[in-house]
């Protein structure tokens, strides 16, 4: 009797705590949530504006407005009478190639880096761990005289393009080569016991087990180029039909022409927006996490 | 089916430390052989190298009378089975058992007859379609045995493949791979730091240390007559006892003087001294647990000890004893052989004697620790 009437006793004060643990919990999770919420609220507010004025059929300039008065698809048929199908067209090619090649490239480069032993690996690697501490941008001048002098500028900034993006790519490595580091290096052994050859290895066992990190560097390879302005500009400067979108729709924006087409900017962004958005609905689901459980003993 | 030779084969990595040493062995067709040895020993390097994953910084590696220091892992005609199973976690047992006969091109109707033949000598049938994880750690070793089955090579490697395993799936998987070897009838090479598995599953034992071979033989040869002072101390459990003392001959023939007292080196051993003309001075003589018995005051060759610890096997007793010179013994007595109301005696303290027999002695030479019979 005694013992039971101690248990109680002792018990509800435990009770009250937990009661006042959840309580805690809930009001600090409530307060993250408000905030979070806002937060996202703030970072799609633009989206939101060009989305809305994109279909804003009465002035095609500036407003000071957000909802429009009236409704319609005009901005978006302009899109295909104006050089932006052209333009469109020159990103999609420049985006596609550059992610195909400088997936493979950086694949290849990070197994390489990952898996064999070699002289010179350590130093390769540190040499382009400090190459890869100058902005880019620093060569620029160099680069545009390199691809004047191959003819790949202006109307062919195109094929100049693509070679600028896909020559650094092998320095991107450092993510995946990562990933790869954490698989256990007796899987590659085992396969190639089995019978595999080293490029077997890669693509019947090092990336099915990678693929989380096969997505990520596709897409990365592929937004890279998707966006660029200033190397884009700097190398089809002045000729339009060597334009990607980003370089093409900034012209819409300069002062001379922003009351004709700020609406249609607007209409060109969703537009662009749309493929980077499809490609990631579709990948992500391939990002499961967990995929080397069971392989060896851990 | 192949027999593998080494010759002089060696293993210097950059940093120019040698994990082996000139390593000549010539391993028989249908052998099994056991290399064993502590961590570090360059066992599961050798092994490596006869692989195939290893460089072979010099000497030759033979196959089948090829030699193949240059080729490729996947050409030698090997099957390897890894310590922490290496199974391919994004594949179902089936699809990894399979993996190397779809390298090959084998057509699916025979793939799908020999996985399952093999899954139902290995007993793992029911879980041919799930994937590794939701496998027990004994399951999966015997996917991993599963894998290397199903290649039909002519050697079979295995590396530490039961250490990741507890200690009674242990036993249990020993029995088993003893039962495969039966049903596969080809070579093995088996790397492990346990010498129960070493002699429970070896035709011939190959004791490594420090990357060089301390002794090559079957498992009666390694345990009845160690070579060196390593092997006497890695074979049987718990390690032997080493005493130094004197070897003397007097007229009736040779004797020793552990702590003082006078044994006389009786029978076979006695006679191999004799043959052998053993020089007298001071050796190390080792002496089995299992060889030394319990013996009362005033018997011939009764050594005074105390004992310290009493360690409870079930079957037996290991008596942790200390001579009156401080020396530890290890004594191991089946729990039969105690006389009745002699056990609760056996507390830490107690005043006890020990004696052994000339022909369970083992004789090393002090400073080159080999066998004086075998040198």
């Amino acid at each position: 009797m005694s013992n039971k009437n101690i248990t109680m006793e002792e018990g509800q004060p435990r009770l009250k705590r937990s009661m006042g643990q959840k309580a805690a919990n809930r009001i600090s999770n409530t307060v993250i949530y408000i905030l979070l919420i806002v937060i996202s609220f703030i970072w799609l507010l633009p989206f939101i504006f060009i989305f809305l004025q994109s279909f804003r059929a009465e002035l095609r300039g500036p407003v000071g407005y957000v909802v429009p008065h009236t409704w319609g698809l005009d901005n978006y048929q302009r899109l295909l009478t104006s050089n932006f199908k052209k333009w469109y067209l020159n990103t999609f090619i420049i985006a596609l190639v550059v992610a195909a090649l400088q997936t493979v490239i950086v694949l290849c480069m990070s197994y390489t880096l990952s898996r064999f032993r070699f002289k010179l690996r350590g130093p390769l690697m540190r040499f382009m761990l400090i190459l890869g501490m100058f902005p880019g941008m620093l060569t620029m001048i160099i680069l545009y005289r390199v691809l004047k002098d191959l003819g790949l500028t202006q109307a062919n900034a195109v094929p100049g393009l693509i070679l600028v993006y896909v020559a650094s790519s092998g320095m991107g490595y450092y993510v995946s080569k990562g990933f790869f580091d954490t698989i256990p290096k007796s899987l590659d052994e085992a396969a190639r016991v089995d019978g595999a050859t080293r490029s077997q290895v890669l693509t019947k066992i090092i990336l099915p087990l990678a693929k989380p990190i096969v997505i990520y560097t596709i897409l990365t390879a592929f937004m890279g180029p998707w966006g660029d302005f200033v190397f884009a500009r700097y190398i089809a400067f002045g000729t339009s039909s060597g334009y990607n979108v980003a370089v093409g729709m900034f012209d819409w924006l300069s002062k001379d022409q922003i009351g004709q087409w700020y609406t249609t900017f607007c209409a060109g962004g969703v537009v662009v927006a749309l493929p980077v958005t499809i490609l990631f609905m579709c990948l992500q689901k391939y990002y499961v996490e967990g995929v080397t459980g069971g392989a060896v003993k851990g | 089916m192949a027999s593998v030779k080494l010759t002089k084969v060696k293993k210097v990595y950059d940093n120019n430390v040698v994990a082996v040493h000139d390593f000549d062995l010539d391993i028989k067709d249908k052998e099994f052989v056991v290399f064993v040895g502590p961590s570090g020993c360059g066992k599961s390097t050798t092994l490596r190298m006869i692989a195939g994953l290893e460089e072979i910084s010099d000497g030759t590696v033979e196959i089948d009378g090829e030699v193949v220091n240059d080729l490729q892992p996947k050409d030698r005609g090997i099957a390897m089975v890894f310590q922490n199973y290496a199974l391919y976690p994004h594949m179902t047992v089936y699809d990894n058992i399979a993996f190397s006969l779809r390298l090959q091109k084998v057509p699916e109707d025979v793939i799908y007859e020999k996985v399952t033949n093999a899954a139902e000598i290995l007993g793992i049938t029911e879980y041919l379609m799930r994937k590794p994880r939701a496998l027990s750690g004994g399951q999966r070793q015997r996917v991993a045995i599963g894998r290397a089955m199903v290649r039909n090579s002519k050697v079979f490697l295995m590396d530490e493949p039961l250490s990741n395993l507890d200690a009674k799936l242990r036993n249990q998987m020993r029995a088993e791979i003893i039962l495969l070897r039966q049903k596969l009838n080809t070579t093995f090479i088996y790397v492990t730091h346990d010498q129960t598995e070493a002699m429970t599953l070896a035709d011939r034992i190959v004791i490594m240390k420090d990357g060089f071979i301390m002794q090559v033989g079957t498992p009666e040869e390694c345990f009845d007559m160690p070579q060196n002072l390593f092997v006497a101390e890695f074979i049987g459990a718990p390690k032997m006892n080493i005493i130094r003392t004197e070897l003397g001959k007097d007229g009736s023939g040779y004797y020793v003087k552990p702590f003082g007292v006078k044994i006389p080196v009786d029978g076979s051993k006695g006679e191999a001294l004799k043959a052998k003309g053993a020089a007298t001075g001071e050796i190390l003589l080792g002496v089995r647990p299992e060889h030394i018995q319990m013996a009362h005051a005033g018997d011939p060759g009764a050594i005074p000890v105390t004992l310290e610890v009493n360690e409870m096997m079930g079957s037996e007793l290991h008596l942790h004893v200390f001579t009156e010179d401080g020396t530890r013994v290890i004594v191991r007595i089946p729990t039969i052989d105690l006389e009745p109301g002699e056990r609760e005696k056996l507390v830490a303290g107690y005043k006890m004697y020990i004696t052994f027999q000339g022909k369970v002695m083992h004789f090393f030479n002090a400073e080159t620790e080999k066998n004086l019979l075998t040198d």
